[in-house]
């Protein structure tokens, strides 16, 4: 028995053990090594942290090579070792104060990479005295450290004052610098409330001069921070544009586009037409030179060119040649190539166009020959008078029988019909021959819709249709609709028994068969229609349809001066604003909360809201006031409560509109709910859509058993369970529930308004009330990270 | 590593925060009064006295950091232990944490240097009275000295690297 024990008493003390060993021993070179073996060892992603102090106490040397690595092993363990972490402070604060500037900025650098709360109060006077060092380097340094800083700790930076030092360094003598301190300026403006860059005159001139001198990502910096300035006078635009178009030659592809940035969001302030023409005219060949480069660059410039174009098509509408597309371009290329050529096309260079849209009709890629063609439809509905030579290529092509040509051919030629309606009718009979070939359904719907429409003109109309009918029950929803619809038409336009028969047949499945309650729903009008008041009937169905719009404005024009605003982002690559794709925590309350945490931040939020109220120049650092406040507030001091017009569910912002995170808003008064005072919003947590609601009890008794119904709404949400989970409310109490949602199609009521949902709430003693949220669907689906399409020929 | 017969030491400077520690360090080690900030960490310097290489390590007294002096405790020959003469008030708390420290295992060996610190300032106890104040008397089985000392003046710190330098000597034979 007692020789066993020996198994368990193991001379190796293990890997860490001997590392504290070398650690501590007097030789300077020995500790080196030691150190060097931990950095290995943590790089291959040993935990080394447990040797924390010992290798905290190598940091006091002058070997510079060594306290480098000591402090790469800071940035790493700090965040696991707080409490200890305080016993490097010291060292910090001598290094920045060392002779030597690297080692006062490599402090200052560690120092802003550490994140731990309980030593970032200590760092703020070396940080202070850095930011008034006189290397440069150093300086420079600091800049960035104060955002780091601010990432961690708002008020403390604010507490320092050490935004202001930021702002003076804007008018440093050294371009790094003032680069630096933009870059963290701007990077702290995204998280806090604040416009940090209202510049003045003489600031925003430091800033042009520095522009020359400083690196290229430096002067992507400067340009970024100005294309975010207000600038309100012609005066200083004008001086903008002088000193900025110089960077459109420069090499790199970034300084290039932050530069057509900065001038393009200039151009409306100059007021004479010969200077905005001759800027115009400076900002294509850069442009087109960005098309010079590997296919990625371009993609990204031509991503960038696609908003541009739209709002200044002026600016390379002679250069349409240089977005034909080359064969070995790649397919995402050739698809983004397109969508400028489209933009592009004018009467001058139609013929041009025509020819290379034909020639890609034919290649071998599916997607993009698909989109050749749509785009030779969209050439017709833009261009009036190319209409004619687009249609002949698009007939050519259609002869060429190719499947997937002569389905898109169909989809564009209905376009064109509705475009140019009683012109080119005569295409018809060429359209019919290829009927049997359509297995799509756009393609099929739209031929249904064609026959439809012109059945008059159409021989056998009826037998085509019955073709399609006979596979009716299979067929996608949006070809059954237009089946209804195309059925009703011949019957109207030629009531026949063969389209009597029919119209019986189809409305017959179609609002007893069917569960698609759309296609249900317009059987039945067709069929209320059709038996009270033929003439009715026949003046709805078969009235003058509206010419359909150009179709070249595809972007909402608010998102469009968004996107310029943001070209050179991976928002204009997106083509999606900011808000849609980034989610910054740091200001803004977190969108997934728990029920604990919605209380707390639900009584800030009346905090917040009664400070701004009382006193209006009051600062808010965080939270967003309530919507009572939100009403109150004039818009003038909009900017000083942040993210308030993002709660106004009126404002149509796309910004507002984007953000999922909704935010509570007093849906009843405790007066009109017999004492129950509720708010309610809608939000998305852990990825699903829920409803938040907060309940407060202003009367003398304790609420229990609350439940929650909402009516048929628009969207088809209603709550998973109907139960809300929250305790009983005792007198004067608060408390805030997240009830899960879902949705269910037997639940859609397409009559009702989309934007808000009629809720019934009940407990065990006041019985049910009735309230009204305001909704937005943009929570049923987690923001896309895909590029919108531009679904006008979808319609 | 002894080169030439010059020996190392490994010394820390414990004592209350505002005692007069980093003072302390840097009168030893550069021979001047050097403007300081409250320690939060620690400082290290390399002191060569009478042949002897000191290696001392001068921690931050305030409460937050007492915790993690233990995390320099091994391989230390000495403790200089520092008493703000003229912080009457907290005499008791020193003695606490002095004796704290005498507890500690991996101090056992360690040697003990006192300074009675502040000795300039009027109204500072003298060493006897510190000396009851820690109640330093009640140490059996190991050496220890109480020097009166004053940083600002330089005063008694050598004297204390004398006894110290002595015991080292003695006790490596």
């Amino acid at each position: 028995m007692s020789g066993d024990g020996k198994y368990f008493a193991t001379t190796k003390k293990g890997e860490i053990h001997e590392l504290k060993e070398e650690l501590r021993v007097l030789d300077k070179s020995r500790r080196k090594d030691a150190v060097k073996k931990v950095i290995a060892a943590m790089t291959v992603g040993k935990d080394v942290s447990p040797i924390f102090p010992d290798v905290v106490n190598c940091m006091q040397t002058d070997d510079l090579e060594l306290k480098k690595l000591v402090y790469l092993y800071l940035i790493n363990y700090a965040k696991s070792q707080p409490d200890l972490a305080i016993m490097a402070v010291n060292t910090f604060v001598k290094d920045s104060q060392d002779p030597n500037p690297l080692i006062r900025a490599l402090a200052v650098r560690t120092m802003g990479c550490i994140r731990v709360d309980k030593i970032t109060e200590y760092l703020c006077d070396p940080l202070q005295r850095c930011l008034k060092d006189d290397d440069p380097y150093v300086r420079k340094t600091a800049a960035v450290c104060v955002a780091k800083l601010y990432d961690i700790n708002p008020e403390l930076v604010e507490d320092r004052g050490f935004l202001d030092l930021l702002k003076d360094l804007l008018a440093d003598s050294n371009p790094m610098v003032v680069a630096n301190a933009v870059a963290a300026l701007a990077d702290i403006r995204e998280t806090s409330s604040h416009n940090l860059l209202v510049l003045t005159n003489q600031a925003l001139f430091k800033l042009l001069r520095a522009l020359n001198e400083c690196t290229e990502w430096g002067q992507v910096y400067i340009l970024d921070a100005i294309s975010k300035m207000q600038i309100s006078e012609a005066k200083d635009a004008e001086s903008i544009v002088e000193r900025v178009v110089p960077r459109l030659q420069h090499a790199n592809s970034a300084v290039v586009l932050s530069a057509v940035k900065v001038v393009l969001l200039q151009l409306p302030l100059i007021s004479d037409e010969a200077a905005v023409k001759a800027l115009i005219k400076k900002l294509g060949p850069p442009l087109v030179t960005l098309l010079s480069e590997e296919a990625e660059v371009q993609y990204v410039a031509l991503r960038n060119i696609n908003l541009i174009v739209q709002k200044h098509p002026e600016v390379l509408s002679h250069e349409i040649k240089v977005f034909f597309c080359k064969y070995n371009d790649p397919i995402y290329v050739k698809l983004e190539k397109l969508d400028i050529m489209i933009a592009l096309a004018n009467e001058r260079n139609i013929d041009q166009v025509l020819l290379e849209l034909k020639e890609y009709a034919t290649e071998v890629d599916v997607d993009f020959v698909r989109k050749a063609v749509r785009a030779i439809g969209r050439c017709a509905v833009t261009l009036e008078r190319a209409a004619e030579r687009c249609i002949n290529v698009l007939l050519e092509l259609i002869k060429q029988k190719v499947n997937y040509v002569v389905q898109e051919a169909v989809v564009v030629i209905k376009d064109i019909f509705r475009r140019y309606p009683n012109r080119y009718e005569s295409i018809i009979a060429t359209l019919c021959d290829s009927l049997d070939s359509l297995d799509e359904p756009e393609a099929r719907a739209s031929m249904v819709w064609i026959i439809g429409e012109y059945a008059e003109r159409i021989d056998n109309a009826d037998e085509l249709l019955e073709s399609f009918l006979e596979a009716f029950p299979e067929e996608n929803a949006a070809v059954q609709l237009q089946l209804v619809t195309a059925a009703v038409k011949l019957f109207l336009k030629n009531p026949q028994p063969r389209a009597q028969q029919m119209i019986q047949l189809v409305l017959t499945y179609a609002t007893q068969e069917t569960d698609n309650p759309d296609l249900r729903d317009r059987a039945y009008v067709y069929w209320r229609l059709l038996s009270s008041d033929p003439e009715a009937a026949r003046a709805v169905v078969l009235a003058e349809k509206p010419v359909i719009s150009q179709g070249t404005a595809t972007m909402d024009p608010q998102l469009l001066s968004t996107l310029l605003g943001n070209l050179s982002t991976l928002s204009s690559v997106y083509h999606l604003p900011p808000s849609a794709f980034v989610t910054r925590a740091a200001h803004t309350p977190a969108p997934s909360l728990d029920n604990g945490a919605l209380r707390e931040r639900t009584t800030t939020d009346d905090g917040v809201a009664a400070a701004a109220g009382s006193s209006s120049s009051g600062p808010v650092s965080d939270g967003a006031p309530s919507s009572a406040a939100a009403a109150a507030q004039p818009p003038s001091s909009s900017s000083l409560i942040g993210d308030l017009l993002d709660l106004d569910i009126s404002d149509p912002s796309p910004a507002a509109a984007a953000a999922p995170v909704e935010e509570l808003v007093e849906v009843m008064s405790p007066q009109n709910g017999k004492g129950l005072g509720i708010k309610a919003g809608f939000s998305r947590e852990n990825n699903a859509p829920v409803f938040l609601l907060q309940l407060a009890n202003t009367t003398q008794q304790s609420l229990d058993g609350f439940m929650v119904q909402f009516n048929k709404n628009s969207h088809g949400v209603a709550p998973a369970s109907q139960v809300v989970q929250v305790p009983p409310l005792g007198p004067g109490e608060t408390a805030g529930a997240s009830v899960p949602l879902t949705t269910n199609p037997a639940l859609i009521n397409p009559a009702a308004n989309p934007a808000t949902i009629q809720v019934a709430i009940r407990n065990n003693q006041q019985g049910v009330l009735y309230f009204t949220s305001p909704f937005k669907p943009d929570i049923l689906a987690a923001p896309a990270a895909s590029p919108v399409d531009d679904n006008f020929f979808g319609l | 590593m002894a080169v030439f017969g010059e020996r190392e030491a490994r010394i820390l400077v414990l004592g209350l925060d505002n005692a007069g520690k980093t003072t302390i360090l840097y009168r030893l080690q550069v021979g001047e009064v050097v403007s300081t900030i409250p320690t939060i960490g620690f400082n290290v310097e390399t002191v060569t006295y009478k042949n002897i290489k000191f290696q001392v390590w001068d921690l931050g007294g305030q409460t937050s950091i007492r915790p993690y002096w233990r995390c320099y405790y091994p391989n230390t020959q000495a403790i200089i232990y520092v008493v703000d003469s003229s912080d009457t008030e907290r005499i008791g708390t020193s003695a606490e944490e002095f004796h704290a420290i005498m507890d500690e295992e991996e101090l056992r060996d360690a040697l003990i240097l006192v300074y009675a610190n502040k000795q300039d300032l009027p109204g500072a106890l003298d060493d006897a009275a510190v000396a009851e104040g820690l109640n330093l008397h009640s140490i059996k089985n190991r050496d220890w000295a109480i020097f009166k000392t004053s940083a600002i003046k330089g005063e008694g710190l050598f004297e204390g690297l004398d006894w110290l330098s002595n015991q080292l000597k003695t006790r490596k034979r």
